[in-house]
């Protein structure tokens, strides 16, 4: 799958993609910080260019893919430990890059049409963000990977730190110290499961090509205590920043404080690496643990989908009711991984690329509010359809994405995760339905009280519509939104290869041992449905 | 003995850095006698002499002096390593000592010395040789405490200072002589040959009581909890350039010379009231400078906690008791040297004297005012984290790998969980140099050609050696295999 002609800059693709972000960062770093034209100019060839080498890659992409192995490049990075600077892409990673590089795009994009001080930094701060987050997804050794991990969280430290709203000290600290709990953990484990790897097959090796080989092949023997822990550890990692109910509390914060970018990379993307973890990693390399937890996982999830709807319906702050929608619509992602039917698991990455576009928008929306008006309660606006036309549409455009309406991309996302939790629990797809009616709901509410209805505060009179710069940022959202609604096959047949592979592996190999109902569901009388042969779906 | 009276040339070579490190440590003190006009220059003719000593080093190989001394990866890696710390201070340094026209030569010299000293402890394979180089050390630091003489803070640390130390060599001391009594030597290769004889046992009384005593001297060195108390009033009341060298090669060479003792005494494993104590030590430090640290207001008090949660980690090393601990020992150590020298470099660019308490928000608005010197503290901060892609992350993860290795998971648990509480007050500091708005405009002393290179060199390691670890690694990997190989 390497394709030696496209080599700029002497590099592969994979490192082009990675760095070429942070090459841009260190170009920007040595402009004077009053030309502000020349550092958008950097900033956005900069991203534009890796938007540019993903495409690349989508169009070389061989959908067959079943493993990460396409573009893969492997050197030596820290021999003496067997550490591998190691990068391979399935479609999995390749969907969440798109949608990386778009994202970054579109904030970039909008940050050039908005008053934002210290422009320069931002513009630094979010390219850097963007090869963290490049870095993770294509990483394949597991110590790359917790570097690349580690690393996104320092410019969203300052994302949030330097840009954000009044308790932007403590919503950042609090980001950071519960994503750094997590991942320490994860470290830990990481490093164990280095040494079980060298023990069982006397190879020094961080790759997750060698482990899930060895966890696949019973070569390395776990005991189960110690492989729920590692699998614990892992999925905590995962968890905090998905995140999933009772784990959840930093995200209100960080979302409320977050300047407009910040949040939409921090829905748009970094939640999403946090199931992409799960997926690559969690499941994968201690498939036992994760069959005998994931029962438990599957009630955190649907508790999430229902106390995240809940507590989003009750919102005065429209940031803070967003954040709450995607608790409530990650944890559904969460159930559909460990539902871990080919139709969930599909269902998951679409969704949480349809996540991404949806909530993205809407966070954008939001934004181009706020810098206008410089408030985010519900109760400042109402009736402003008049005024701004074009964001209101915009608007219910994201909406209804976002709640599934048929048509638009939230929909497919929602309609497989569902058909194929229904698979494994009905009683797992009823409650979810439940909570995405509630979706509804609130959404809907949260259109009617600002958009329509009488004008009711004379500040809005003067409120201007979306600006070109904001537009250009939203423009291949929307677009997105809608082909993806009605053409999803595309994203399909690129999500499909990495499904099929997740299910073997994240399904258990015997039958009878899928994930077993709560049994307060038991007691009520909900029964379980007889899995049907993988793939039925589709 | 007669090593001692028919001197080589190798012997010479052996020692070569040393007598080249005194050699211009004197001639300092002469020029600052005969030719005080050219004391602008002495920053550089230390540097020189560094150079130096550097090239000196690394000729000969095996022990010299009928055995007393020994020259080894090992010692070639603290070499480099306690040069490197001297420099970094005293490119640091040299503009507020000028500022405040304490640039004498004695200051270079004392620095000079107690780095011949740092090394002739590592070097010695005689404990009497160490305790020779502990006291060249100590004695040197000790007048560069009390540097500032007529400021209060300054006497009072070099008082404490002194006066702990002093009964930390006696200590030192008095634990040799009980080995010498049930051993019959000082000599660690005569003690490793006893030891494999297996011709005593672990726990033995005498052995035990003189191990301790040594084993709380070098924890007094390297500032372990429940050793610590003096770290914070030195940190504070010492001039800055100084610390920066104190905080860090004489810890090394310390942690170094502890390890070389229990492995002499025990090549093969630590046993079983030696493990547990390290463990205790390490996770003592880890927690109380990790916890204690939070709620300094003082940078330097701050990074004084700092550097005893610091060395808990590298403590974890000994108590890990294996080459590949020892190895990662060493890459945290150096990192610990240009991330630690990084930060000292701001606190002595703070202008307004050496009497002036530099609290954490002094620094406000250093990230407006001088990017270059925020940014450089920002990355040192994220290194003590142990934040990739710095080299703090890389020592850390070598220590604890090591750890997690030979079973002490749980070691390696609270290892993060400091991390963790760390992240607190190492935060704070890039929160307030880059998010806090100023009360009062911070300046730094203009910055001069020697601290701008000191800024990028420090930055340039840090990522160097976070991104690209290999070299050091097979140095410190070099250095490790010293001891296995005797």
């Amino acid at each position: 799958m390497n394709i030696p002609t496209l080599h700029p800059l002497g590099a592969d693709l994979l490192t082009t993609l990675v760095f070429l972000p942070t090459l841009g960062a260190f170009v920007l770093t040595f402009l004077p910080a009053a030309s502000k034209g020349a550092a958008k100019a950097v900033a956005l060839a900069a991203s534009f260019l890796t938007f540019g080498v993903s495409v690349l890659l989508y169009r070389a992409f061989d959908p067959s893919t079943s493993v990460p192995d396409a573009f893969a490049i492997d050197r030596p990075w820290i021999p003496q430990f067997g550490i591998r600077y190691q990068l391979g892409m399935d479609g999995l990673s390749l969907a969440l890059v798109l949608l990386t590089t778009l994202l970054t795009v579109s904030v970039l994009l909008v940050s050039c049409g908005q008053k934002i001080e210290k422009l320069k930094g931002y513009m630094i701060a979010f390219l850097l963000l963007e090869t963290g987050m490049l870095g993770s997804l294509v990483a394949l050794d597991t110590l790359l990977f917790y570097v690349f991990w580690e690393v996104m969280l320092v410019p969203m430290y300052f994302i949030i730190g330097v840009w954000g709203g009044k308790r932007r000290i403590y919503a950042t600290m609090k980001f950071f110290l519960f994503t750094m709990a997590g991942s320490l953990l994860m470290f830990i484990a990481i490093l164990y499961t280095a040494n079980v790897h060298l023990h069982a097959t006397g190879i020094q090796s961080f790759s997750l090509e060698d482990w899930t080989r060895a966890a696949s092949s019973g070569a390395w023997h776990l005991a189960p205590g110690t492989e729920a822990l590692l699998f614990g550890a892992f999925a905590l990692a995962f968890l905090v920043k998905i995140p999933l109910w009772p784990l959840h509390t930093w995200l209100p914060d960080a979302h409320v404080e977050a300047p407009t970018g910040g949040s939409i990379i921090l829905a748009g993307v970094l939640l999403k690496l946090g199931a992409y973890g799960l997926l690559r990693f969690a499941y994968p390399l201690f498939p036992h643990a994760a069959a005998r937890y994931g029962s438990l996982l599957a009630v955190l999830a649907l508790i999430g989908i229902i106390y995240g709807a809940w507590v989003a319906a009750a919102q005065k702050d429209m940031k803070k009711l967003v954040a709450y929608s995607s608790v409530s619509h990650l944890a559904l992602v969460v159930l559909g991984i460990v539902a871990g039917t080919g139709a969930a698991l599909s269902g998951a990455i679409f969704q949480m690329v349809g996540h991404g576009l949806t909530t993205g928008l809407l966070f954008l929306l939001v934004g181009v509010l706020y810098a206008r008006r410089h408030t985010r309660e519900m109760s400042d606006y109402g009736g402003i359809a008049a005024r701004v036309p074009v964001t209101t549409a915009l608007f219910l455009l994201a909406t209804l994405g976002s709640i599934g309406l048929p048509g638009l991309n939230g929909f497919v996302g929602e309609f497989l995760i569902l058909g194929g939790v229904f698979q494994v629990s009905v009683a797992w797809a009823a409650f979810a339905a439940t909570g995405l009616i509630m979706g509804a709901i609130y959404l809907l509410t949260l259109v009617q009280k600002v958009f329509w209805g009488p004008e009711t505060s004379p500040e809005n009179r003067t409120l201007t519509d979306i600006n070109g710069w904001e537009l250009a940022g939203a423009f291949p959202l929307v677009v997105l939104i809608v082909l993806l609604g009605v053409f999803p096959r595309p994203l399909l047949t690129l999500v499909e290869g990495s499904a099929k592979t997740l299910q073997r592996a994240g399904a258990p190999a015997e039958p009878g041992s899928r994930p077993a109902l709560p049994p307060v569901l038991k007691r009520l009388g909900v029964h379980e449905l007889e899995a049907p042969p993988t793939g039925v779906a589709r | 003995m007669s090593g001692f009276l028919h001197v080589t040339f190798a012997d010479v070579a052996c020692v070569a850095p040393e007598l080249v490190l005194a050699g211009v440590a004197t001639l300092l003190l002469l020029l600052d006698a005969f030719a005080r006009p050219i004391r602008p220059l002495f920053p550089y003719l230390t540097l020189a002499g560094l150079a130096l000593a550097n090239l000196a080093g690394g000729s000969v190989s095996g022990t010299f002096f009928g055995g007393a001394v020994e020259s080894s990866g090992l010692t070639r890696f603290l070499e480099l390593l306690t040069c490197g710390a001297i420099a970094l201070a005293v490119l640091g340094g040299a503009a507020s000592l000028e500022r405040d026209r304490r640039n004498q030569g004695e200051f270079y010299a004392l620095l000079l010395f107690a780095g011949a000293g740092t090394i002739v402890m590592v070097r010695g394979v005689d404990l009497l040789v160490v305790f020779l180089g502990l006291e060249l050390m100590s004695l040197s630091l000790y007048v560069l405490a009390a540097w500032y003489r007529d400021v209060p803070a300054a006497t009072e640390a070099a008082l404490k200072y002194f006066l702990m130390g002093a009964l930390a060599s006696a200590f030192f001391l008095y634990g040799v002589a009980t080995l010498y009594g049930r051993l019959g030597s000082t000599r660690l290769t005569t003690l490793q040959g006893l030891s494999s004889t297996s011709s005593f046992v672990a726990f033995d009384i005498l052995l035990g009581a003189g191990l301790l005593a040594i084993v709380a001297a070098l924890s007094f060195k390297i500032a372990l909890v429940p050793f610590h108390g003096w770290a914070p009033d030195v940190y504070q009341g010492m001039t800055t350039p100084a610390v920066t060298f104190l905080s860090t090669a004489p810890k090394a060479a310390a942690l170094v010379v502890l390890f070389r003792l229990l492995h002499a005494l025990f090549p093969l494993a630590l046993p079983q009231p030696w493990r547990p104590l390290f463990v205790i030590l390490a996770a003592l430090s880890i927690l109380f400078g990790n916890i204690v640290a939070l709620s300094q207001r003082d940078l330097k008090r701050m990074l004084a906690y700092s550097g005893i949660a610091q060395m808990g980690y590298a403590a974890i090393a000994v108590a890990t008791f294996t080459q590949d601990a020892l190895q990662g020992a060493l890459v945290f150590l150096a990192g610990y040297v240009v991330t630690n020298a990084a930060a000292f470099l701001t606190v002595a660019a703070l202008s307004g004297g050496e009497t002036e308490v530099r609290t954490l928000g002094d620094l406000a608005g250093l990230g407006r005012r001088h990017p270059v010197a925020a940014s450089v503290l920002s990355l040192s901060m994220l290194s003590l984290a142990g934040i990739p892609p710095t080299v703090g992350f890389v020592g850390k993860f070598l220590v604890f790998r090591a750890a997690v290795d030979s079973g002490l998971v749980s070691l390696a648990l609270i290892g993060v969980l400091g991390s963790l509480i760390s992240v607190g007050y190492y935060l704070r500091v890039v929160y307030v140099v880059w998010m806090k708005e100023p009360v009062r405009e911070v300046s730094l002393v203009p910055e001069d050609l020697l601290s701008g290179a000191a800024f990028l060199l420090t930055a340039g390691f840090i990522l160097a050696w976070g991104l690209f670890p290999r070299g050091l690694i097979e140095l410190a990997r070099g250095a490790a295999l010293t001891l296995s190989g005797r």
